[in-house]
């Protein structure tokens, strides 16, 4: 660490954060000494308007290294006039959407990017428009043509793939199935996929500008409304975030409330997502079976907390309603999905025809979940040891005893192993948390946000792990709201696991990734 | 074995099984049989809906597909989730609708034959919701295409999408 400290200009610590300001020649050479050296992990990077506080947008770069609790965020300041900053994508390529991101949000240019065209906006979004400026307002921009796809201002090029019987197939954005909106272009050879390009944020709803016209307080509504099937674990770390940020520590009891409703979430999902691949082999009643197991699950959800997507639940401080009162049904409930999840496996075990379909298809290596910065089950199935649990325990989780679930081969199969393991894993974890007896009050008070403090707040959901940072202007307003959800980061590992595989195949690798469009779009 | 399903089938006129996780507070729930018989007689027994994500979280979505697994089982009443527009009696839109789906669902309504119905899903859908006045959204499906009838709720459970569709048919008479 001498060599990145040494280089510092500024070094604030904050809990396991540890911000360390380097100079714009630096910055690079920081960011890639953690990465090859150290071999941490870009958890995410953003920048921030923060004009208001000494005329500069702020970079960060936040990496964590295996082993050790804490956040190491490169900072570079980019002054007014001249709004670009180094490109880390070439040395670390999971920076590639964030550079992107970047530009797109702020018009600062990720110099020597090998890729720079627009991400998030398509093509008829006005050019040199840059919502996340704190000077930027809607009414500055003509945005009447936007969406109706008219006038391109900015066309967008898809890569091309030219060689003897290749063809183009696209796809969406409205899909056969009901699912989330995006468009993909294929480009076969026969019936095998040589590229595939998505073109997603279709579900842009522009979620960070929102959050700052709202207060701290009522952002934990917005956040349950990010990417539904997460609901709970996108309000659990946006909580912690605030939390963290006005020095506040919640009780054991809101804690132990956490955690359980967090591994709920996760068995409802993992649940769900293992029947959902049945749907994709045509196995209709493991499709069946891991519905109504979901099902069951979320009627659960609805006794508990009157959301069957746990909503409503979080606030700032704590939680809203002791579900530990309902201990009885949990643990009724839970017996019965474990039951039924038996049968399930044992089906689905014996169904050669299913298991045969899952194998050795939608390969995702190793080297490339890595070097993309891939997560959660996505990651785990590729032989990657990263649980946001383990790695930087928050709430109970650093007293449960668990293990993280890896598996190596990187294929649909696995990715369908991991979750259930993980769903075992995430039974035996309520079974134990509803054992013990918690302290404290459901809340405890909030004083009050201090002026231009910040911190991150993070969890593992059923998809991987989700980042929130958030920082407070001068009035404890939200000044920026930076999300990161697990999917932004899988997505661009998709088209690597379906090259080589076949089209009708896609529609299976695809599910057992189960990625959020809305929480990758924002 | 057979002396059963022959009393099933004596029976089925006026019977319609009710999974036992189907649980129905007496309020809200649609009268089953009144669905069957509106779907029967007004669609020749068939409603088809082509769902069109314009923008939402996603769990609007996930309620939709669970009337479609064993317990709601909406397929019984005739009616189904289709994928192509042109297959389409009815669109059912869920999201604020943002900027960059307006297109997508505008040309989606245009490729259902007349005469079409259209259903707005979740909070989101009728005025924008949690989402209404952000610079990405177009603050609701009525400002894109016309709308018929209006489910509430954040996401409405899968009885209440069942209740709203009973309402926009009996709408119908
Ligand atoms: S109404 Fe609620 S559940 Fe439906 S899309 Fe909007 S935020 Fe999501």
């Amino acid at each position: 660490m001498e060599r990145v400290l040494n280089k510092a200009i500024k070094i604030k610590e904050h809990l396991n954060e540890q911000y360390l300001e380097v100079k714009k020649d630096d910055f690079k050479d920081a960011c890639v000494y953690l990465y090859q050296q150290r071999h941490a992990i870009l958890r995410l990077m953003f920048a921030a308007d923060e004009r208001q506080i000494d005329e500069t947008f702020k970079i960060y770069a936040v990496f964590s290294i295996p082993g050790i609790d804490k956040f190491f965020i490169i900072v570079l300041s980019v002054r007014d006039n001249v709004f670009t900053f180094p490109s880390i994508t070439k040395e670390i390529p999971a920076a590639h959407w964030y550079e992107r991101e970047i530009r797109d949000m702020f018009g600062i240019i990720p110099e020597g990017h090998p890729d720079l065209r627009r991400l998030v906006f398509h093509d008829s979004f006005p050019e040199n428009s840059y919502p996340l400026r704190k000077d930027w307002h809607i009414s500055d921009t003509d945005l009447k043509e936007w969406g109706e796809g008219i006038k391109q201002k900015v066309p967008y090029k898809f890569m091309e793939v030219e060689g003897e019987g290749i063809y183009e197939i696209p796809v969406g954005p409205v899909h056969a199935g009901i699912i989330e909106p995006g468009y993909f272009r294929f480009s076969a050879v026969g019936e095998t996929i040589f590229f595939l390009e998505p073109r997603l944020f279709y579900t842009h709803k522009g979620t960070e500008k929102h959050f700052e016209g709202m207060s701290f307080f009522d952002g934990v509504r917005l956040s349950e409304r990010i990417s539904g099937a997460s609901s709970f674990s996108h309000s659990d770390a946006y909580c912690m975030a605030v939390e963290r940020m006005a020095g506040l520590e919640i009780t054991e009891k809101a804690k132990a409330v956490r955690t359980l409703l967090l591994e709920i979430e996760r068995l409802y999902n993992h649940m769900g997502d293992i029947g959902n691949l049945c749907a994709g082999t045509g196995l209709q009643v493991g499709y069946a079976k891991g519905a109504i197991i979901k099902e069951r699950i979320m009627q659960l959800n609805e006794r508990l907390t009157a959301s069957r997507y746990l909503r409503g639940v979080n606030v700032i401080g704590g939680v809203k309603e002791d579900v530990l009162l309902k201990a009885d049904d949990i643990l009724s409930t839970v017996d019965i999905v474990t039951k039924k999840y038996k049968e399930l496996m044992n089906l689905l075990n014996g169904s050669i025809s299913h298991i045969e379909r899952l194998e050795n298809i939608g390969v995702l290596s190793e080297d490339i979940a890595l070097r993309l910065g891939a997560t959660g089950v996505t990651a785990r199935a590729s032989g990657i040891n990263d649980d946001i649990r383990k790695a930087h325990p928050h709430l109970l989780y650093d007293r449960l005893e668990f293990e993280s679930h890896t598996m190596a081969r990187g294929d649909v199969f696995a990715r369908m192993m991991v979750r259930a393991e993980e769903a075992e894993c995430s039974i035996s974890i309520i079974n134990a948390l509803i054992e013990n007896r918690y302290k404290g009050e459901l809340t405890v008070e909030v004083k009050g946000i201090p002026p231009y403090s910040s911190a991150f707040g993070y969890t593992e959901t059923p998809r991987g792990s989700v980042f929130y940072w958030v920082m407070s202007d001068k009035n404890g307003m939200p000044l920026r709201v930076k999300l990161r959800s697990p999917s932004y980061c899988n997505w661009p590992a998709v088209p690597f696991a379906v090259h080589g595989n076949f089209v009708p195949d896609f529609p299976l690798c695809n599910k057992s990734f189960e990625l959020s469009y809305s929480g990758c779009d924002m | 074995m057979i002396k059963e399903i022959l009393k099933n089938l004596a029976g089925r006129k006026n019977a319609i099984a009710i999974p036992d996780l189907l649980t129905m507070p007496s309020s809200e729930a649609p009268n089953f049989v009144n669905l069957h018989k509106s779907v029967d007689r007004i669609f020749c027994r068939s409603l088809r809906i082509r769902l069109v994500d314009a923008g939402s979280c996603n769990a609007c979505e996930w309620e939709c597909t669970a009337l479609t697994n064993p317990i709601y089982d909406i397929q019984r009443f005739g009616i189904d989730f289709v994928a192509s527009p042109r297959h389409a009696d009815v669109l059912l839109g869920t999201g604020p609708v943002s900027r960059q789906m307006e297109l997508a669902l505008k040309k989606t309504y245009l490729a259902i034959p007349e005469p079409r119905l259209v259903i707005a899903c979740g909070d989101c859908a009728i005025d924008g919701g949690i989402y209404r006045g952000s610079y990405a959204v177009a603050n609701g499906v009525a400002n894109v295409i016309p709308v018929d009838c209006y489910i509430p709720g954040c996401p409405p459970t899968p009885m209440q999408i069942i209740s709203g569709i009973l309402r926009l048919i009996e709408s119908l008479h």
